[in-house]
């Protein structure tokens, strides 16, 4: 089964190509992309948060079948090395992360959120930030997203 | 007995022991440089720091990453005293040797209150037990990374090792270029000399290993240029784009997957178990029946392709589970049997403190107030699942796992491999949250116990999420019985508390540490904190605790018997507040007269908070002050009611938690730990019926949102005096400053966690 990940054609070795396997397990043993995060399996916590398509999408139930031929984004391929995504930057201007096991999926769901929104209210990240995070980094989540807004809105 | 009577007996036998210690040669915790490993062009200092050749600091880190930035304060000591950017110090894997244990933890055991174990002010008491546990544990040397420990533990041998290293290179430049040391210059990891000459690190390096340090001076406060600083995280850069590896992130070659299955009830054991119809299942490779390992339950392993074969695959195991053999626990009625031991503890309990006569002080009272506090058992649910990888060749045994206990992970991996410690290999990966659930290492256990089954294949061995939350070593239920008596002008005359739960420390300790478990619970300090040690002065006191053993696994939580017992001693002191008439605020200072660190936290969090200023209609605030971990911290929240619910809209918290060394850090762990305490006192509770455990996953085991997350400030009070815990101080005051603010909201006292 062949996956379109972070812009390259990538084949799912022969044991994690069952059309019913959650794309986070792909993703993670098939592929090795670990940044993708098991948390739950229930999307409830939004620690596999990935881009299928721009939108973000809670990996750990989304079947492989259902993202055939759609363009998948994981946080490895967020921003590149020498040019990161603004949300990661303004992650690293608020020193955002603690433990950092629920960052990936925060990140996603906050680049999908600015990808629409390049001026998000409280009320819109309260919206689109429904992400678990145990050490409590939720205030700095919330700076770091309008300071990513504003460095994009500066940049267009 | 009373507290006095076992710390003076319990000091006794440490004495007799250190007789023997005496004998032995002196255990600094420099170490010897050929403590570390050295790889080409590399040099060794000590036991703590090795010199590459291109002039990096490598610093062996023997403390686990899980969120609360100790690498970046650790690596921040040694940059500070080597005079090197912080960038220049790469941290390596620390070994097992006793000089990487952790001291300042088990002084964190001693049950000192206050008034004797203020810095510079300690009793000769609180001074001889300090110096016996510092002995015993520096021989123990167990690494852990607990009890909010790790700065304090590090800041005397780590800045040393740094000190001993920089007297080492400079006098190494000082020998090679005839130059007087004191003309020497040491910046950004260059030695220089006015009259020209320059060398790095590296180049003084394997000269600086045989200089002797001469004098080593530590540097003083006013020149440091990284200590108090909010330098960077330097885990971070790592944790924004997916590179960080964690435990469950580990892909050695070839390898497998594995998922566990325990009986749902706690206690309980896999019967009969149908291999054959689970080998069909797909992608499905073995199935391991694992005993119990570290006090941890017996289950099932599927060893599997993928880590979603075998969940899938456990998942659907049919078969029969045994009950536990002493009986179904039910946390209705063990919280219930709680309440009522709660009620004759002070007088049936062990004697955390006492002072003056309590009961003839209370019958002369012109007011008394009772009351009964609960609270219930609680889930760790750190972000990342359990998980351990291990592999098991050729007598080696390899485990990489997110563990706060490596040493402890070593012992139980080679007796469950049947190797000596010295054929395991440890690697510890960063801990996605950590909360107290990694102290123990049951799954290590069976991480190594299935990979001995695989053909010397590594396995990933994983917990789903509902394995996790229903097989916790969970933070024990509790319940205290206050009651005061108050003078005629309201203050507090006489302070009694009968509390009860289950020890903590004793079960950890026959789970992971058996040769040295104890055969008495009662005086679990752990069971305690936060209630015997109480700031407020009060001429008659009894306080004491009856250990339980309900059956319940229970464990180390974030701020452990401070978790709850905050709770009853800062809503109880608000209860006589109220009924002296008198301000939260100005009731709780009138009593912390010669404990001024504490009433500075308090007053700094109320003037911040604007305490006693009017908020708008529906809104109010609620104050808690609270000692953990050795630092000081207050909060004040402020509250309404949405849809009949408490909503929190800003928390102003301050801290005296000594000398500062990262304050960035403080900020986002004061942060975090609200958070978490809010957390609790609003959702958190673990219900066990016929054995089970109720909760299973995020949606029934409720964590704090975004959206319901408030603006939270934090103050630091400047102190001189060493450091003191940080990660765990700042979740004890959230509950009660909550309710208590509540109560300031709604005039309803709720004594009971969770408040909704």
């Amino acid at each position: 089964m062949d996956l379109k990940v972070n812009g390259q054609a990538r084949t799912l070795p022969e044991h994690a190509s069952d059309p019913a396997m959650p794309l986070l397990w792909a993703l993670r043993d098939g592929l090795n992309l670990t940044g993708t995060k098991f948390g739950c399996g229930v999307a409830a916590c939004g620690a596999c948060t990935v881009h299928v398509d721009g939108l973000a999408v809670r990996s750990c139930v989304t079947p492989l079948a259902s993202v055939q031929g759609k363009s998948i984004t994981t946080i490895e391929a967020l921003g590149q090395p020498d040019q990161p995504h603004a949300a990661q930057l303004a992650w690293l201007a608020e020193q955002v992360p603690q433990c950092g096991y629920c960052q990936s999926g925060m990140l996603m769901a906050a680049g999908a959120l600015l990808a629409k929104n390049r001026n998000p209210s409280d009320a819109d990240i309260d919206a689109a930030i429904t992400n678990l995070c145990r050490c409590g980094t939720y205030p700095r989540v919330r700076a770091a997203i309008k300071r990513a807004a504003n460095t994009m809105s500066l940049k267009k | 007995m009373k507290r006095r009577t076992l710390l003076l007996s319990g000091l006794g036998a440490a004495g007799a022991l250190l007789v023997g210690f005496g004998m032995l040669p002196p255990r600094g915790r420099l170490g010897s440089a050929n403590t570390l490993a050295l790889v080409a062009g590399e040099v060794g200092l000590n036991g703590w720091i090795k010199i590459a050749a291109d002039g990096a600091v490598l610093l062996a880190m023997n403390r686990s990453e899980m969120g609360q930035g100790v690498h970046t304060a650790l690596a921040q000591l040694v940059a500070e005293e080597l005079g090197v950017a912080l960038a220049r110090v790469r941290l390596i894997a620390a070994g097992h040797e006793s000089m990487y244990g952790n001291v300042a933890m088990f002084l964190g055991q001693l049950p000192l209150d206050p008034r004797s174990n203020e810095p510079g002010l300690e009793t000769t008491l609180a001074r001889l037990g300090t110096w016996t546990v510092s002995k015993l544990a520096r021989e123990l040397g167990i690494n852990a990374t607990g009890g909010s420990s790790s700065v304090a533990d590090a800041w005397g041998p780590l800045r040393w090792a740094a000190a001993t290293a920089r007297q080492q290179l400079l006098g190494a430049a000082s020998l090679r270029w005839k130059l007087p040391l004191a003309e020497l210059e040491l910046k950004d990891g260059m030695v220089s000399h006015p009259s020209g000459p320059r060398a790095h690190f590296g180049e003084l390096a394997q000269e600086a290993a045989l200089t002797p340090p001469g004098e080593v001076l530590l540097k003083p406060a006013a020149e440091w240029t990284l200590i108090g600083r909010p330098a960077p995280r330097q885990d971070l850069a790592a944790k924004i784009n997916g590179t960080a590896r964690f435990g469950i992130d580990m892909r050695p070659l070839g390898l497998l997957f594995a998922a566990v299955r325990h009986a749902p009830m706690l206690g309980g054991a896999p019967g009969a178990l149908p291999v054959n119809a689970t080998l069909q299942q797909p992608g499905v490779l073995r199935v391991v029946q694992l005993q119990p390992f570290a006090g941890g339950h017996a289950a099932v392993a599927v060893v599997a392709r993928t880590s979603w074969h075998a969940l899938r695959a456990a998942q659907a195991i049919e078969i029969e589970w045994q009950q536990r053999p002493a009986g179904k626990l039910d946390s209705a009625a063990i919280e219930a049997a709680l309440a009522e031991s709660a009620r004759t503890a002070a007088v049936e309990g062990f004697t955390f403190f006492s002072q003056g006569d309590a009961d003839q002080a209370l019958a002369g009272a012109a007011k008394t107030v009772e009351a009964l506090y609960e609270a219930p058992y609680l889930a760790h649910a750190a972000m990342e699942p359990i998980n351990c990888t291990a592999r098991v060749a050729g007598g080696a045994v390899e485990v990489w796992a997110p563990t706060q206990v490596p040493g402890l992970a070593r012992a139980l991996a080679a007796q469950v491999a049947g190797v000596a410690p010295e054929a395991v290999t440890v690697h510890v990966t960063y801990l996605g949250g950590g909360f107290g659930r990694r102290l123990d290492i049951d799954f290590i256990g069976q991480a190594v116990r299935v990979a001995m089954d695989t053909d010397g294949a590594p396995v990933q061995l994983l917990w789903s999420r509902e394995e996790d939350t229903t097989h916790d070593f969970y933070r024990p239920a509790g319940a205290a019985f206050m009651r005061a008596g108050l003078d005629a002008s309201g203050k507090p005359l006489s302070w009694t508390v009968g509390s009860a739960g289950d020890a903590i420390s004793p079960r950890w300790m026959e789970r992971v540490l058996p040769a040295l478990a104890g055969p008495i619970d009662a005086p679990d300090k752990t069971a305690s904190e936060g209630l015997f040690d109480q700031p407020y002065a009060v001429p008659h006191q009894r306080i004491a605790h009856r250990a339980t053993r309900s059956g319940v696994p229970v464990g180390f939580w974030r701020s452990v018997g401070h978790s709850h017992n905050a709770f009853f001693t800062e809503s109880f002191i608000d209860e006589l507040a109220q009924a002296a008439g008198a301000d939260p605020l100005a009731y709780r200072l009138s009593l912390l007269d010669d404990l001024p660190r504490h009433a500075a936290v308090l007053k700094l969090a109320a003037d911040k908070a604007g305490w006693g200023q009017a908020l708008p209609q529906g809104k109010a605030r609620g104050l808690a002050l609270h000692e953990s971990f050795g630092s000081i911290v207050a909060q004040v929240m402020e509250v309404s009611l949405e849809g009949g619910k408490p909503r929190v809209h800003r928390v102003v918290c301050a801290i005296d938690c000594g000398v500062v060394v990262n304050p960035g850090i403080v900020a986002q762990q004061m942060e975090g730990a609200v958070i978490f305490g809010l957390t609790a006192a609003l959702f958190g509770r673990i219900d066990i019926k016929a054995g089970v455990v109720q909760q299973r996953n995020f949606p029934d085991y409720q964590l704090l949102g975004l959206a319901q997350s408030p603006a939270i400030e934090t103050h630091i009070v400047p102190s001189t005096n060493p450091p003191s815990g940080v990660g765990e101080p700042g979740t004890p005051p959230a509950a009660p400053a909550l309710a208590n603010a509540l109560f300031a909201l709604t005039g309803t006292r709720q004594r009971k966690l969770p408040l909704v």
